[in-house]
């Protein structure tokens, strides 16, 4: 093509299509102000910000902030915490939906089907804020109703304050986590077992596999990429405890089980304004939940060629 | 999997049937009855609803507490602002999700995987709370009902999702339009949006509830209680021993006497779950059939 006929084509595009470059300026801007500009904002992480003057001006020092927040005990500990709140929600809360939609799957009552998939979406809709509410409710010492299904057990017992009790309270988070989100992951998983092709399942009753095998080597193995692109996106999240989870239902109580990394930089930095600590914090999190997505990625698509995200 | 004929089945197989209706009997009950629990202690006679223990049924109906709880101001305004949030904040989300969808299903536009890459990647990084609240400083923004709908104008996992699916519409529709001499917004509008009911319905739907159900907005922007979120309120009620101190304050302290701080909380919890519960029996198909979309691969 000649350079004249490529300009000319590029006129015949753009007269067609200007419309539908118009319509990307908002989402673009968007993006650009809300998201980029803040990319930037993390070179604070670098400087010695105090939050008052121009960014730009403020002096440059390197990886001190760094250095600071690992000298720091209130950041490892919440490093630590912020591992291990992640790593018990994902042990509790990726296989659960694969479970339940094996379940869902093999029932054969039409009735009980449905009405199981309904209900278990039902709790992603709530916000965390109600769903401490309900966990107070349900769990409350004084008038909880597991406590009084208990005495009916013949519990005479105290029961312990789980909302408030440092060896209780992670794992209210990690339960309340998977109570919440399990529904909408098994959704997605049952959509995946409704594309298998049906006629496998016949050819293999007709070769004698029973219901495990079945289960096994066509169910399992048919929802193998969704399952392998839900793990990247999980493991992505590692980093990511939970803020909203953490901020509604923690109290001072249980502060030193509780505190990730977001409630910790949300208070020294918005707290207590030590800007570029906080940032510094931050980016720590979003450099190596970024790590962990790449490399979780790239052993997927080595595993199986079909998955992955990237 | 296949239906087998019962007389087919052996016992063995009938005992696992049985297992597995018994198992998702208990998580149906495990799901629903939080929410139930809370709605019928609201509902009962706060000394008897003292006694605990599982509510199938409020004990000794009253709705006492509902009344009290209506006649507090701060609720409508935090009720009112988590609507205008969701209201205009869900408006603003539909209107750029289509409009940045919409141009990125077509294939044959220029610097279309450029433009995919530069979104795809703030799912993977982002700059964190702090520069994101300087930025809403320097903006004015902090503060203002504003930042409630502007800052998650567009969510980029939505936006891929509504993408796929347009790109899943047969293109000769709009192909002959555009030879009729139709342009891309006539396209969309006249075309392609009709084609797309249920997963803007869906669209309507994830965003709705994310807006009406986050709060860390409220609470890392906002200090004004004029701005409070139903969400924020709440939470602060929840939290607080003086639920009820701070819900009588303008209303009936008379009222208050039989109501213990208890039924109070139940009251505010179980009000706070019922729009997004009427919004989610409404559109509950939707939704169903939105999680099946496509996944978001770049």
């Amino acid at each position: 093509m000649t350079g004249t006929g490529r300009k000319k084509n590029l006129g015949r595009h753009l007269k067609r299509y200007w419309m539908a470059y118009a319509m990307l300026l908002p989402g673009l801007a968007y993006i650009i102000i809300f998201k980029y500009i803040p990319m930037y904002g993390v070179t604070i992480a670098f400087k010695d910000y105090d939050g008052i003057s121009d960014i730009m001006k403020a002096p440059w020092v390197g990886f001190e902030n760094f250095a600071k927040l690992f000298s720091t005990r209130a950041f490892r500990r919440a490093l630590y915490n912020n591992v291990i709140i992640s790593v018990a929600k994902l042990l509790a809360g990726f296989p659960a939906p694969i479970l339940l939609a094996l379940l869902i799957d093999s029932v054969q009552r039409r009735g009980l089907k449905k009405l199981t998939q309904t209900s278990v979406i039902l709790p992603s809709f709530i916000s965390w804020v109600v769903v401490y509410g309900l966990v107070y409710a349900v769990f409350s010492p004084s008038t909880g109703a597991v406590k009084q299904l208990l005495e009916v057990f013949g519990f005479q017992g105290k029961m312990p304050d789980v909302l408030a009790s440092k060896e209780t309270f992670r794992w209210v988070l990690v339960f309340s986590h998977v109570w919440k989100n399990a529904g909408s992951a098994t959704i997605v998983y049952l959509a995946a077992i409704t594309g298998i092709d049906t006629q496998l399942y016949e050819a293999a009753a007709i070769d004698g596999a029973g219901r495990w095998r079945q289960l096994w080597h066509i169910t399992l193995s048919g929802i193998r990429t969704t399952i392998i692109t839900l793990l990247i996106l999980r493991v992505g999240e590692i980093m990511y405890a939970g803020f909203d989870q953490v901020y509604a239902m923690s109290n001072d109580a249980v502060i030193s089980v509780a505190d990730i990394i977001d409630t910790y930089v949300y208070r020294i930095g918005l707290g207590q304004g030590k800007f570029s600590l906080a940032t510094a914090a931050g980016l720590f999190q979003s450099a190596i939940g970024l790590v962990l997505v790449l490399v979780t990625n790239h052993i997927a698509k080595k595993v199986d060629p079909d998955s992955g995200i990237i | 999997m296949v239906n087998v004929k019962n007389k087919n089945k052996s016992a063995g197989d009938r005992a696992t049937d049985l297992f597995i209706s018994l198992c998702l009997i208990l998580v149906i009950f495990v799901s629903l009855y939080p929410f139930w629990h809370v709605l019928m202690y609201s509902l009962s006679d706060s000394k008897e609803a003292m006694s605990g223990g599982l509510f199938f049924l409020p004990r000794k109906f009253t709705a006492l507490s509902w009344q009290l709880l209506f006649k507090t101001r701060q609720i409508f305004v935090a009720f009112g602002n988590s609507l205008a949030k969701t209201l205009l904040g869900t408006a603003i989300n539909l209107a750029v999700t289509i409009l940045t969808a919409y141009p990125l299903s077509l294939p044959e536009l220029r610097g279309r995987r450029g433009i995919q890459l530069i979104i795809y990647f703030t799912m993977l990084f982002s700059g964190g709370i702090i520069p994101g609240y300087i930025l809403l400083k320097n903006l004015r923004m902090l503060d203002t009902f504003w930042v409630y709908v502007i800052p998650a104008a567009l969510s980029p996992y939505n936006m891929f999702i509504m993408r796929n699916f347009f790109q899943g519409i047969p293109r000769s529709l709009p192909e002959s339009a555009m030879l009729d001499g139709a342009n891309q917004m006539q396209i969309l509008c006249r075309i392609v949006l009709p084609l797309s009911k249920a997963s803007v319905a869906t669209m309507v739907m994830y965003y709705a509830r994310a807006n009406w159900n986050s709060y860390m907005d409220g609470v890392l922007y906002v200090n004004s209680t004029r701005l409070e979120l139903l969400q924020v309120y709440l939470r602060r009620l929840i939290a607080a021993a003086g639920a009820k101190g701070a819900l009588s304050e303008a209303g009936d302290l008379s009222m208050a006497a039989d109501i213990t701080e208890e039924t109070m909380k139940m009251t505010v919890i179980a009000a706070s779950v019922l729009p997004i519960l009427i919004l989610y029996l409404f559109l509950q198909k939707y939704f169903t059939k939105g999680a099946l979309m496509g996944s978001v691969k770049g």
